[in-house]
């Protein structure tokens, strides 16, 4: 009796579904997103896929309903907390200015206005030592606020928490026993770091989004409970491991990035099946351009982001935004010719939309070149207006000198070339080449683009997996289960008592052990990654260096100063190293099926005929071909033109391409 | 000229704005000092063979269009062939690079297929570079007293470090290993720009990228003198005084012309004080860099600066003033007289750019240093510095900003409590919003800040807080900020109110209190909506008795508009 692993990954338009069957190849859908009750579009999606819920052994899940709560500021009422004297840190914000040339600039919109801080009495050192006790006589105003205006989310932050847990720990309790009802965040469980205002940000993003988070996820496992399913509802986090939606409900803050990551760890996977441990990651979308790296075989993870200004310390895998995608929109601007950051969105959208668009977008500039048919999108669902694009691009090219060819090739060139900039930022600017990686390209409008950005960057080949569409919900089908555990440790790397360090790690790894089997994996499936970010004396940024099982410290040390030079070119060996923070990674891993993406449409015939195509200025007859009718081992040269239902691939002249084992595209330079 | 296409111009165009913000990541992100990697006090720039900037990064303002002038100083010097390949220089000699010799600047001319074609340059503040006392002295009179003077010096030669004159650098520094971790992060940044540009000649050879940079450089002029051309011709003034020179000689005029004529604009310092003996002073280059982030804060403000910037803008200041001082006149508090040169260029213009303008904000860094040995490790000397943030001024549709760094001081975030805490024997016992301190108005200009202090082993305070005398002006009727106020409270009961001092001896248990100044308000107060006052009132942002005496308007016991008694009030004071 066949089962299934499932994943469903919710995006803005579209909710995507992975199936992978425990004999047979892999199969996908894609129903609309219903913004009202996600759930809803989830459990259609997967009803209409697996006729049986009962078969489904394993379900995760990537959702933006956290994500969006925090966009649309539809989260939760939350009264922070904090050590008196102090509570101001939240609205100072650092003080900072992140655009400096603007006499009018405000600061990031917080999530908590200044008249729900409230300060209570308590305080301990930098060294844990008592300074004032926590004062319960300062709560009481609190309590009966909460009560009062029916506030059902609660954040702690005191400072030097992240070390000195005590007094939110004492905190909770006061509330708890007051307020039962009530959502309580301690800025220590959600980050165990220093810095206060970083440390109440993340806290208080995450009691903002919970109990939207806890609804929503209650009433998914819920409508899948009630459809006959039995499988524990898994969710992705952002860290790129998967977590039990038990787990996710107390901290859901970790699950704020879960939908973007999965593409990243959809690359690890693939990075395994086909050998290549070096991928640079490009998801291509409407709006938006993601680029992240998976450096021998891992994806390449940050301690740190920004939300729309607001920080928050958490390991996230580390992706590298633009606002390039489908819909950015040409203009001009005193004879120069600029691509977005203006987006044309899904409405009006580009101008071949037909829905009131004018000004030609990506799309338009792809679809006036022959590159897109104006029967590509969804399979022939959706046809484009190839009249409007020509319409828009004509009457823009005159205003640059330019005929319309150049100028919708110059669209691409511009766009491509600030794809690239955004590569190089995470490639060679931080030590990293990328001619030592394969382009990875997906999303809908990744494989267009994919030939073009690995010329900009002289990396030799692209892989365009299968269903590049629906690649992000894949990659949630790859992963293991994982926990993150830090303990800041700060010490002059000479004065470190290695086994102290040991210990430490001992004792967060008996924790990550306690965690996982608590979401039934068994012991002996758990396995962990020790860290420790390290820095010199004095700096303030740290460099998370992998610590071994065995390593000494003088190891310790040498293996830092090589990271430092790796990363920024430079490193000072005679200068003193310290200690800032120790972390485990605690993995479960979980059953995977390890049968190909898909068999494919074999014996039938590819093509589908030929359309004009421009490039560099000149038509070329162009096959197009079928990506389901192409098998193992097909090969051609450019230009070609793959279609798909989710996505359109352009294999450039001057480029050949061949399907490999796993069904992935491999397009590189003909020789 | 070779023919240049509007695509590849654009390309070129972002991929200079790329290398430089590559180059910036690459500093803070490997710097030594809190200084640059928190305060953000850097500014990198790529610049071409002539010594025209390409790209920068939005780095600190003060230092905005200024590095090129080094590279044009140093070349008029010596004459470009004094740039060999793999060498790399330092300076930090005020007179030449305007700025305190805190701060360095640090040059590396890009050498492609064996031609010199551009250079990566950087500044950034380092903490210690031996002056008589730690970091910056605020009594200095004689520029020898700040720290050790460099004119353009090899640090690396034809590739090679010169370890003799890096140790020199060394011994020099109260904090030699970070002020050498500094500089080798500069150094970093300068090989970023340098293995970007090389790319970049590399995929469109140096034909196409001269043509494109002209084209660049003209269409940012174009824009720019079309913007200065909106501007009413006519000469606009205005002035202000700061406190004094940290020796006690003050006030100091600040005196500002400004003449639009056509599509230009000149900035004419001529009236102001003549050079200080204290070190309120800075060099040419400076006051030039200062008059343009005033301008580019009312022209063409979202363009990314390059060589094609600052064309309709001249600068003139007579030899011998504050703006263009002489040797040995120091220069440790430069930025003061240009933070208030940069809030008067937009008062005089305010007239005519309303839409632009704000009212003044608090307007000076307020630095607050504390120094002295740390008995928790092994009395090792440390020394805190930090700025202070304070409210910034109302602009018609908002409120000024609360609690937000000065201008001249970039993206600087304050230092957190929990690191401050760890780092220093001192305790901060309260930090937060100075209610009621911003001017008001129809917007209400931002509210000044709050930090107190506990000193915890005995130590040494030195204070530079400036803006007492000239606080933050409010536009068209709106309210001025309140001026700052620093209080010291020693434990034997003695009570100081000071804002600035040189190393005044702060016992173990002294409390030190300070407060900055809020911003000035836009419009009359009176006219602002009641129920923005009551908003005010219920975040803590004015008190109930303020918004009654200066907005007009009645709050209850219930935080509600008391109407009656409000439109009462605001018709008999009119």
């Amino acid at each position: 009796m066949a089962n299934y692993r499932v994943a469903a990954d919710i995006g803005g338009t579209f909710t995507d579904i992975v199936v992978e069957p425990s004999e047979g190849p892999v199969f996908v859908g894609k129903v609309a997103t219903t913004p009202d009750n996600p759930a809803r579009g989830v459990v259609e999606g997967v009803s209409s896929l697996v006729p049986d819920l009962a078969d489904v052994s394993f379900f995760v899940h990537g959702t933006t309903v956290g994500l969006n709560a925090f966009l649309e500021r539809k989260g939760e009422r939350v009264l922070l907390i904090s050590t008196a004297g102090l509570g101001d840190a939240y609205t100072i914000a650092r003080g900072n200015r992140h655009t400096l040339y603007d006499l009018r600039y405000s600061k990031p919109e917080l999530l908590v206005p200044r008249r729900d801080v409230h300060e209570v009495r308590g305080r301990l050192s930098w060294n844990g030592e008592l300074v004032a006790p926590l004062n319960r006589a300062d709560f009481e105003p609190i309590i009966a606020k909460v009560r009062q205006e029916r506030i059902k989310a609660v954040a702690i932050c005191f400072v030097h928490a992240y070390a000195y847990p005590q007094h939110e720990l004492e905190a909770r309790d006061i509330l708890a026993a007051e307020l039962p009802d009530v959502s309580i965040s301690l800025s220590h469980e959600v980050a165990r770091e220093w810095r206060e205002y970083e440390r109440t940000s993340s806290a208080v993003m995450n009691a903002y989004v919970a109990p939207v988070v806890q609804r929503y996820l209650s009433s998914l496992r819920q409508d899948l409970a009630s459809r006959g399913m039995q499988a524990t509802v898994h969710i992705m986090q952002s860290s790129g491991g998967v977590t039990t939606a038990d787990s996710a409900r107390k901290n859901p803050v970790f699950t704020l990035l879960s939908g973007p990551v999965g593409g990243t760890i959809a690359g690890t996977a693939l990075s395994a099946r086909c050998g290549r441990p070096n991928l640079l990651c490009v998801d291509m979308g409407g709006t938006s351009f993601d680029v992240s790296l998976v450096v021998d075989g891992e994806a390449r993870a940050t301690l740190e982001t920004e939300l729309e200004g607001l920080p928050l310390l958490m390991s996230i895998v580390d992706i590298h935004t633009i606002g390039t995608g489908g819909g950015s929109i040409a203009w001009i601007e005193d004879g120069a010719m600029r691509v977005g950051p203006h987006s044309a969105g899904s409405v009006p959208g580009p101008a071949c939309y037909g829905r009131g668009g004018t000004q030609p977008t990506i799309t338009d500039a792809n679809l006036f070149l022959g590159r897109l048919g104006p029967k590509s999108l969804l399979g022939g669902d959706m046809s484009l207006d190839l009249a409007a694009a020509r319409t828009a691009i004509e009457d823009l090219a005159p205003e640059v000198d330019l005929d319309p060819v150049a100028f919708a090739e110059g669209i691409l060139a511009i766009s491509n070339a600030a794809m690239a900039d955004a590569m190089r930022t995470i490639t060679i600017s931080q030590g990293v080449d990328p001619r030592e990686f394969t382009l990875v390209a997906f999303g809908g409008a990744g494989p267009m683009a994919a030939a073009f950005l690995a010329a900009e960057l002289d990396i030799r080949e692209v892989l365009i997996p299968r269903f590049p569409g629906t690649f992000s919900a894949w990659g949630m089908l790859q992963t293991d289960l994982r926990h993150d555990f830090t303990k800041s440790f700060f010490r002059s790397a000479g004065s470190v008592d290695v086994a102290e360090l040991i210990s430490i790690y001992t004792g967060l790894e008996v924790e990550g052990l306690a965690t996982i089997v608590k979401e039934g994996i068994a012991a002996s499936d758990v396995s962990y990654q020790r860290s420790a970010d390290m820095r010199y004396v004095g700096q303030e940024y740290t460099i998370n260096v992998p610590i071994a099982t065995n390593a000494g410290k003088d190891d310790m040390i040498a293996d830092f100063h090589v990271a430092h030079e790796r990363r920024y070119g430079h490193s000072s060996p005679g200068a003193p190293v310290e200690f800032v923070n120790l972390r485990v990674a605690a993995l479960g891993a979980l059953l995977k099926y390890t049968n190909e993406a898909d068999a494919v449409g074999e014996g039938q015939d590819p093509n589908l005929g030929r359309r004009d195509t421009i490039f560099d200025g000149r038509a070329h007859s162009t096959p197009i071909l079928a990506r389901d009718r192409l098998s193992a081992g097909f090969d051609a040269r450019g230009p070609v033109i793959i279609e798909e239902q989710s996505a359109t691939t352009v294999v450039p002249p001057g480029w050949v391409f061949e399907v490999d084992q796993q069904g992935s595209i491999l397009v590189r330079r003909s020789t | 000229m070779a023919d240049i296409d509007p695509v590849t111009t654009e390309i070129i165009r972002n991929a200079f704005i790329s290398i430089a913000n590559d180059m910036n990541a690459t500093l803070i992100r490997s710097a030594f000092t809190p200084v640059i990697y928190e305060g953000k006090d850097c500014s990198v720039a790529l610049i071409d063979k002539h010594g025209d900037v390409l790209g920068q990064s939005l780095g600190l303002p003060l230092f905005l269009g200024n590095l090129e002038i080094c590279v044009k100083l140093i070349a008029e010097e010596h004459g470009w062939d004094y740039f060999g390949n793999g060498d790399v220089f330092y300076m930090n000699d005020s007179y030449m690079t305007g700025t305190h010799l805190n701060d360095a600047t640090i040059i590396m001319p890009i050498f492609w297929h064996g031609k010199r074609v551009g250079f990566a340059a950087s500044r950034a503040h380092w903490l210690d570079v031996g002056a008589k006392d730690p970091g910056t002295p605020v009594d200095s009179h004689e520029i020898y007293q700040e720290g050790m003077r460099w004119g353009p010096t090899r640090l690396y030669e034809a590739g090679k470090p010169r370890e003799d004159v890096i140790d020199l650098l060394r011994r020099n520094s109260r904090f030699g290993e970070a002020t050498v971790g500094d500089m080798n992060a500069q150094v970093a940044a300068g090989r970023t720009g340098e293995k970007g540009m090389q790319a970049l000649f590399d995929r469109f050879g140096e034909e196409t990228i001269v043509a494109a940079r002209d084209e660049i450089f003209r269409q940012t002029e174009a824009r720019e003198r079309e913007a200065v051309s909106a501007l009413p011709d006519g000469m606009y003034r205005a002035q202000g005084y700061l406190d004094d020179d940290g020796l006690g000689n003050g006030p100091i005029l600040v005196n500002l012309e400004l003449t639009v004529d056509g599509d230009s604009m000149t900035v004419d310092l001529a009236g102001s004080a003549a050079q200080a003996t204290g070190p309120v002073n800075c060099g040419i280059t400076q006051t030039i860099a200062a008059a343009r982030v005033a301008y580019k804060l009312l022209i063409c403000s979202d363009v990314s600066p390059n060589g094609g910037s600052f064309r309709p803008l001249n600068v003139t200041a007579p030899e011998g003033t504050i703006f263009s001082a002489r040797e040995p006149a120091p220069c440790g508090w430069y930025f003061s007289s240009l933070g208030l040169l940069i809030d008067l260029v937009i008062k005089a213009l305010a007239p005519v750019l309303p839409d632009k303008a704000a009212g003044a904000h608090y307007g000076d860094s307020m630095v607050i240093m504390i120094a002295g040995q740390d008995p928790r490790r092994n009395d090792e000397f440390y020394l805190m510095i930090e700025p202070t943030t304070g409210g910034w001024g109302a602009f018609e549709g908002g409120d000024g900003q609360d609690s937000l760094i000065n201008n001249v001081n970039g993206s600087f975030k304050d230092i957190p409590v929990e690191i401050f805490e760890s780092k220093y024997p001192l305790r901060l016992l309260s930090y937060g919003i100075r209610a009621d301190s911003g001017g008001a108005g129809r917007f209400r200009g931002g509210n000044g800040t709050y930090r107190e202090y506990l000193v915890q082993a005995d130590s040494n305070l030195f204070l530079w807080f400036e803006r007492s005398k000239t606080t933050a002006w409010g536009l068209f009727g709106g309210g001025d900020g309140l001026p700052p106020k620093v209080s010291v409270m020693r434990p034997d009961g003695d009570r100081l109110e000071l804002l600035k001092v040189n190393g005044l001896k702060v016992p173990a248990g002294t409390v030190i209190m300070s407060l900055t100044g809020g911003g000035g308000g836009y419009g009359e107060a009176r006219k602002r909506d009641p129920e923005a006052v009551r908003q005010d009132v219920i975040d803590r942002y004015v008190t109930i008795g303020h918004a009654r005496d200066t907005h007009g308007v009645v709050i209850d016991m219930n935080l509600e508009v008391d109407t009656a008694a409000t439109e009462r009030l605001r018709s008999s004071a009119s």
